[in-house]
């Protein structure tokens, strides 16, 4: 398997065509989630509000908008373009077209930590929810890289290793959940996923660890291509794979545990939407990541403008829709490709 | 090989990226909540509901969550109490928002209440009845109705005592209250268990409790044949579970609840809620208890 050839400045104009439709669909999307809720607001008032003129509408209406959907759309956009990142990054570091976000242990590992948050005795500790998620995913994956130490030049180790680290952080998690039933269905919302504690304060921090992991991504793109080599013809190219591939799990661990400590796990995004676009644009470079981040954003935000109005007025698990309809749609794109590049 | 020394300082350096990363993630916020007599209230817990109109705060009341089933003439809605839904929840304008703690990312859902400068009261589920009292308290204060919850609290309590005192002391009768068919019980720390306390019956939920199973531990089906409870109280019947299934579980015929056939659904939603039908809740379990074993 080699990585396709770059045939130039064809191939870059069109790549960049792609990324603009991407960023283009992105906007819509979002335009469209501002738009759509139980109040309804005229479109008109809503993009004034937006554009920053003041008594475009009722003080409530601007509430609404600038409080309530807004923030909850830019975190949708954040939590996806970092999922859908990630597990492109993972999918490329590990050979496997299998690899999510979540493989390294983040997920269960944040699980654990959310669970220990919310079974805890103590107000304070529940209130640092996010925190303690956080930790729990970062130190997961650091256990997972620990655990298979030196052999770290065989992906296939860490990868062995994650899971293991996984499981038994599942297995922990299980059994607090157990132990406090009065806990189960806070933990349990909380497992699906879900973007309802969206505020300002969420986005303001999520963006700034968001944009670092991604920035850092996007700068080693072309290199990452680099790693669908042997190591020594990577060497060769003068890349140093083993950094790489150190850099390339820790910015993508960064932004999957903020993902996940902002939002709870919400599943599929970053399976569907790296190997949606690949499908899309035949393309197993990592030139097209952009793309995939702009997408997983849109993705996100459409899946949660579903959560909050197919089952309204009660609010949908945001992990439910993005498999339901992810799932299938995936499947489609599979059954077309013409190949399955390890990528 | 040399460089498998780079991993290890970069963790320690990413160790320390983190720590500092987290930080910044210390964010915590709470606010303060005040307001008039309202007269737009929205109730989200069946509970609330029944209090709100247990005392007289029906009139103001303008809408219930999809659970809200009593009484009758409530103003039933298809809002979620589960997952409430913010903008929902505002677009019916309500100056009063009762909340259970327990609902889907409730912090949230408030924090977003009040932003749009609607009250919200936050409803505890009560681990004991004079807990529940105080809720009765406190929406009479929110509602303009303080005398209305005293005298309701005191009708209640002077039933109950009545109940209590016209009930056979029944020292040597144990009760296993049933949540799922899981085997997931109440101890006496829980509100359902105080209510059995007060009978003064042994709950076999008790001495297999540990301390931190927040007064809802899962038994075991050995436990449960162990421990030989004399009267089996369902609460989970709306979910199939009868006297039938109950005695056809393995190694449960002997039971001395069983044999006697003193197992007893819990009627729906009473068992669940702490509201003026508390009073009902009581005198079903006197009645439950006081049966003489049939046959």
């Amino acid at each position: 398997m080699t990585p396709q050839a770059d045939s130039g400045e064809i191939s870059r104009i069109w790549n960049w065509r792609i990324t603009l439709s991407s960023a283009l669909l992105l906007i819509l999307v979002a335009l469209a989630a501002v738009s759509f809720g139980p109040i309804h607001i005229q479109f008109i008032d809503i993009v004034k509000t937006l554009l920053g003129m003041k008594h475009s509408t009722s003080p409530e209406n601007r509430t609404v908008i600038l409080q309530l959907r807004l923030p909850r759309v830019i975190l949708g956009a954040l939590v996806g373009a970092a999922l859908a990142t990630s597990g492109a990054v993972y999918q490329t570091v590990f050979h496997n077209p299998l690899a999510d976000p979540y493989l390294l242990g983040a997920a269960s590992g944040a699980g654990l930590g959310a669970t220990i948050a919310l079974t805890s005795t103590h107000h304070n500790v529940t209130a640092l929810l996010p925190l303690c998620a956080f930790l729990g995913g970062v130190l997961a994956v650091l256990t997972s890289f620990f655990i298979s130490g030196k052999f770290f030049a065989e992906p296939n180790t860490l990868l062995l290793s994650g899971i293991a680290v996984g499981s038994f952080a599942t297995a922990i998690q299980t059994y607090l959940q157990q132990r406090h039933s009065d806990a189960l269905r806070p933990v349990y919302s909380w497992i699906l996923g879900d973007l309802t504690s969206a505020s300002w304060s969420v986005v303001a921090w999520s963006s700034i660890y968001i944009a670092i992991a991604l920035i850092t991504l996007f700068s080693i793109a072309k290199q990452l291509d680099g790693l669908m080599l042997s190591d020594e013809e990577a060497f060769s190219l003068g890349i140093n794979p083993q950094r790489l591939r150190i850099t390339a799990v820790c910015a993508a661990t960064l932004a999957t545990a903020t993902a996940v400590s902002a939002s709870g796990l919400i599943g599929f995004v970053g399976i569907v939407v790296p190997h949606l676009v690949r499908g899309v644009t035949r393309r197993v470079t990592n030139r097209s990541l952009l793309s995939i981040a702009l997408i997983g954003a849109a993705f996100l935000v459409l899946a949660d403008l579903g959560a909050r109005t197919l089952l309204s007025p009660a609010e949908l698990p945001i992990g439910v829709i993005t498999a339901f309809v992810g799932a299938p749609f995936f499947l489609f794109v599979l059954r077309n490709r013409r190949k399955v590049n390890l990528s | 090989m040399f460089q498998a020394l780079t991993p290890t300082t970069r963790f320690k350096a990413a160790l320390g990226a983190i720590a500092l990363v987290s930080a910044g993630l210390l964010a915590v916020q709470a606010v303060p909540a005040q307001a008039a007599t309202p007269s737009r209230i929205i109730s989200l817990s069946p509970s609330a509901t029944e209090i709100l109109f247990g005392i007289g705060a029906g009139k103001q009341v303008i809408a219930v969550d999809d659970n809200s089933d009593f009484p009758a003439n409530a103003p039933h809605s298809k809002l979620s109490s589960f997952t409430p839904n913010v903008e929902a929840i505002a677009a019916l304008h309500p100056d009063l928002v009762i909340l259970q703690s327990t609902a889907t990312k409730a912090t949230a859902v408030e924090a977003g209440l009040k932003k749009l400068k609607i009250a919200v009261y936050v409803e505890t589920t009560p681990n004991t009845i004079d807990q529940a009292y105080s809720e009765f308290t406190d929406l009479g204060a929110l509602t303009g109705h303080v005398s209305r919850a005293k005298v309701q609290i005191a009708v209640m309590k002077s039933k109950i005592s009545s109940i209590l005192a016209r009930a056979k002391k029944l020292t040597n009768a144990s009760i296993y209250h049933e949540l799922d068919n899981t085997l997931y019980s109440a101890t006496s720390t829980t509100f359902i268990g105080s209510v059995y306390k007060n009978f003064g019956v042994t709950n076999i939920a008790d001495a297999a409790a540990t301390a931190d199973s927040g007064g809802y531990p899962q038994l075991t089906s050995e436990y449960v044949v162990s421990a030989n409870p004399t009267v089996i109280f369902l609460d989970d019947g709306a979910y199939g579970e009868s006297a039938a299934t109950v005695s056809a579980r393995a190694g449960w015929a002997g039971l001395n609840a069983v044999v006697q056939k003193r197992i007893v659904v819990l009627p729906l939603d009473i068992a669940d809620r702490w509201g003026p039908r508390l009073v009902d809740l009581y005198a079903f379990i006197a009645n439950a208890l006081a049966n003489n074993p049939t046959k």
